[in-house]
């Protein structure tokens, strides 16, 4: 293992993960016991803070369904995340999320209940792609409008989060709604466009065009991971000429094996069996789409640039790289994880597989806290996405067990992102010594000079 | 010879700019008027117009005042994003005071008076408030360091937790009634002058003082010491350093003028516009009067200015909707938020903040 060490590519992960562990988890604990100290004086009880605490882990983890609750509840959060991650990490606060969030949810409810003739394997991907574009765009024009005229992101995305509201609004009430329901909705998406479940899986796989659907993906992911490890020394020189014959085959031999292996397989054993399960497949593209921003920002050209656009732009500028177009695709990629967020709620989580007028989320602040708690790490995302994810869906069994509103939570996060910005104030009520080297960090954002 | 030329040549650029900036907000006058008479067809009388003014006065009190208190700021050097969650905890200590206050004076004094001095003491508890957060910022991003814009953030969370919490154990049911917002204040003889009487005199308190404050601001930032050495401390902290100002004060003294500023704004919303509270109520106007500094370039004048502009958006989304009910209301609700955005790339251009707004100082 260890003379490996060198070239294995999880190694920046796992040393990433190893350092992070330190500072964060004591972050935490002393947020959640400030949490305790709040509740304590305010309820006057000496029993409601592990009561709420205890609620609180129960209501995320144990309870019926309540680990995959947890999951579904930090899917939107990992790649709203990201989203705000991509841009911290070209320079830009794009704290807009949340509307791009709502118009990626709108255009995916809009794309999903156009038709009914599609079958799932055009209808799904059209979905996610009108969500994931509509986000974009509406990240895409504070963007340009910053290059071209100044107009701070900080604000111009702000102010397009109202207009999202007052938009999806408007077209839900409007132009949009269901006239067959009772309740003010978007119609309901073709059962092609909707996303799996992991219990309706075997189902679905039983049509054939869905097994080739998955057979393609599956098929183009292996290609990925073959070709990215055709890159290391050992397999290059093995390899040769043959590289493109490696890739393309595997990729090809994925395929074939998963359309015809996968629906059998999956008919004769499948491990999630409860159909009111709601873990759907968006996890596996929020996982997919943490490994894939890691991959653009660290290890890909148009990552590198965006990264010094965000760390110097003169240095940028001097070095021949165009900083609109950069600032644009660092905007528009983070609004279309932020759509997709959206989207994999219309298409996944709603009840009613539509947009209700009713549909606050609140994961965009949220995210702003994950990504800075995670110092944009994709992988430390994911961990700290599910840490928040699994808050926010124990919140409501600690209100009704123990009486403590759900609010702490917020309370209690907040405290976790001061502490996890400023490592000085943990050291200094724990009195520890800073240690040596670690002082002088980046900043994550910067100002309105920008 | 040569400085007086220096001097005249700079008057007149003043003058000049003066003039255009009349003539920006005349022309945006025009043009709103325009929009209106095409939406609902002149149906605007006298007493419509002095209606739609006086309430973007109204308005525009709070994103003024958050305006303001980021002015105050960042001429010192502190980006302060988190206005917003100052003004909602300011909003909901002074909602919560205002009530139990009044409870507690009732049995002291005749209602009138309790009321009126439970609305001062809220006022005054509530931009306490917002001060203690202030004080949190300070201290994290001038003692700890940290980036400004993740301390500005915490505030935000934290206040979203803090007054949802308090509002969900406290504040949501069971209330005793209250004592009301203020009242308005008419100006004798002020208050008669036609067209302008009603709209600049026949206000609530807050938004006189708000006025004050802008003439006040402007005043202390470009005419006495403690104005030179913000914007220095704020442009070139190490020169002003050199020059024996002591960095790190003006930039506490400063950041905590803000939250009191700040707090002005937040206790408006329960102190002036409505007598509940609500946990999302200041919804994003904090950030909105982050515009209006933007767009009035860190001026206390033109951040009074843009507060104008969105006031005046706001208040024309209420008259239309008078007008115009079959209209769906959502609309011209938005058009206050275009408008920002328009104002933002339009008019202002690249704007240049404070030189070092957004750093954190370390004394060498």
């Amino acid at each position: 293992m260890s003379e490996n060490r060198k070239t294995n590519p999880f190694a920046p992960f796992l040393s990433a993960l190893g350092r992070a562990l330190g500072m964060p988890a004591l972050a935490l604990l002393t947020a959640f016991i400030i949490g305790a100290i709040v509740i304590l004086l305010t309820s006057g009880d000496l029993l409601a803070a592990p009561t709420a605490y205890w609620g609180l882990i129960r209501g995320a983890l144990f309870k019926q369904r309540g680990l995959s609750e947890s999951l579904v509840a930090s899917i939107p959060y990992v790649l709203l995340s990201l989203g705000l991650s991509v841009g911290f990490k070209s320079g830009l606060f794009n704290i807009g999320v949340e509307g791009q969030f709502y118009i990626g949810a709108l255009c995916a409810a809009w794309a999903g209940q156009i038709t009914t003739g599609l079958p799932a394997i055009i209808h799904l991907p059209l979905a996610l792609l009108a969500g994931a574009i509509g986000g974009a765009i509406w990240a895409g024009v504070p963007g340009y409008l910053k290059m071209r005229t100044g107009a701070h992101e900080v604000i111009s995305t702000m102010m397009m989060n109202y207009v999202a509201f007052r938009l999806t609004e408007y077209v839900i009430t409007d132009k949009l709604r269901d006239v067959n329901s009772t309740t003010i909705q978007t119609p309901s998406v073709s059962p092609a466009a909707e996303l799996w479940t992991f219990a309706a899986i075997p189902q679905r796989l039983q049509d054939p065009l869905n097994a080739l659907g998955v057979a393609l993906v599956l098929a183009l992911l292996t290609a990925l991971v073959v070709r990215a490890l055709a890159d290391r020394p050992d397999w290059k020189a093995k390899l040769g000429a043959r590289r493109g014959l490696a890739i393309g085959g595997s990729g090809l031999l994925a395929g074939l094996i998963a359309f015809v292996a996968l629906p059998l397989l999956t008919n004769a054993w499948w491990p999630f069996t409860d159909a009111y399960d709601r873990l759907h497949t968006g996890l596996i593209m929020a996982v997919l789409a943490a490994v894939g921003v890691w991959w653009l920002m660290e290890k890909t050209t148009p990552g590198f640039e965006l990264r010094t656009v965000g760390a110097n732009p003169n240095a940028a500028r001097y070095a021949g790289m165009n900083i609109t177009r950069n600032v644009v695709l660092a905007m528009a990629i983070s609004g279309g994880l932020a759509g997709l967020a959206g989207t994999i709620e219309v298409l996944g989580v709603s009840i009613c597989r539509c947009l209700p007028l009713f549909f606050s989320s609140g994961y965009g602040f949220d995210s702003i806290a994950i990504s800075l708690l995670a110092r944009n790490d994709p992988f430390g995302i994911l961990a700290a996405s599910f840490l928040f994810g699994a808050m926010r869906n124990g919140a409501d069994l600690m209100e009704l067990s123990s009486g403590v509103s759900k609010y702490i939570i917020s309370l209690i996060q907040a405290l976790a992102l001061l502490f996890v910005a400023a490592p000085a104030i943990v050291r200094w009520m724990y009195r520890m010594k800073a240690p040596a080297g670690e002082e002088k960090q980046a900043p994550l954002t910067r100002g309105w000079g920008g | 010879m040569d400085t007086s030329i220096r001097k005249d040549r700079l008057l007149s650029q003043k003058w000049l700019r003066t003039l255009i900036n009349l003539g920006g907000v005349l022309l945006a006058l025009v043009i709103a008027w325009e929009l209106l008479n095409l939406v609902i067809g002149r149906q605007c009388d006298g007493k419509c117009i002095t209606d739609t003014l006086s309430q973007m006065l109204r308005v525009a009190t709070p994103i003024a005042f958050a305006a303001f208190c980021g002015v105050v700021c960042e001429r010192a050097g502190v980006v302060d994003i988190g206005i917003e969650g100052k003004m909602l905890t300011a909003a909901m200590v002074a909602y919560a005071v205002n009530l139990f206050s009044y409870q507690w004076l009732q049995s002291m004094m005749e209602a009138s008076a309790a009321g009126t001095l439970s609305r001062w003491l809220a006022l005054l508890v509530g931009i306490l408030a917002a001060l203690l957060l202030a004080l949190l910022h300070a201290v994290s991003s001038i003692r700890f360091k940290i980036d400004q814009i993740i301390s500005g953030t915490v505030i935000n969370i934290l206040a979203l937790g803090v007054t949802g919490y308090f509002y969900r154990q406290f504040l949501a049911e069971n209330l005793p009634a209250g004592p009301g917002t203020f009242p308005k204040i008419v100006i004798p003889f002020l208050a008669d002058i036609p067209v302008l009487g009603p709209i600049l005199f026949r206000q609530q308190p807050l938004t006189y003082i708000m006025i004050l404050l802008a003439f006040l601001l402007h005043y202390v930032l470009f005419y006495t010491p403690w104005g030179l050495r913000t914007r220095a401390v704020g442009e070139h902290p190490r020169a002003a350093d050199t020059l024996g100002i002591d960095v790190l004060k003006m930039r506490y003294t400063n950041v905590l003028i803000g939250g009191l500023i700040a707090g002005l704004g937040g206790v408006w919303f329960t102190l002036e516009a409505v007598d509940v509270f609500n946990p999302m109520m200041t919804n994003g106007l904090g950030f909105i009067g982050l515009a209006a500094m933007i767009f009035g370039k860190w001026m206390p004048f033109g951040a009074l200015i843009g507060a104008l502009i969105f006031g005046l958006g706001n208040s024309l989304t209420t008259t239309v909707s008078i007008y115009r009910p079959d209209l769906p209301s959502q609309i011209p609700q938005m058009l206050p938020y275009l408008l920002t955005i328009a104002v933002l790339t339009g008019v202002v251009g690249r704007a240049a903040p404070p030189a070092a707004d957004g750093q954190a100082y370390e004394k060498q």
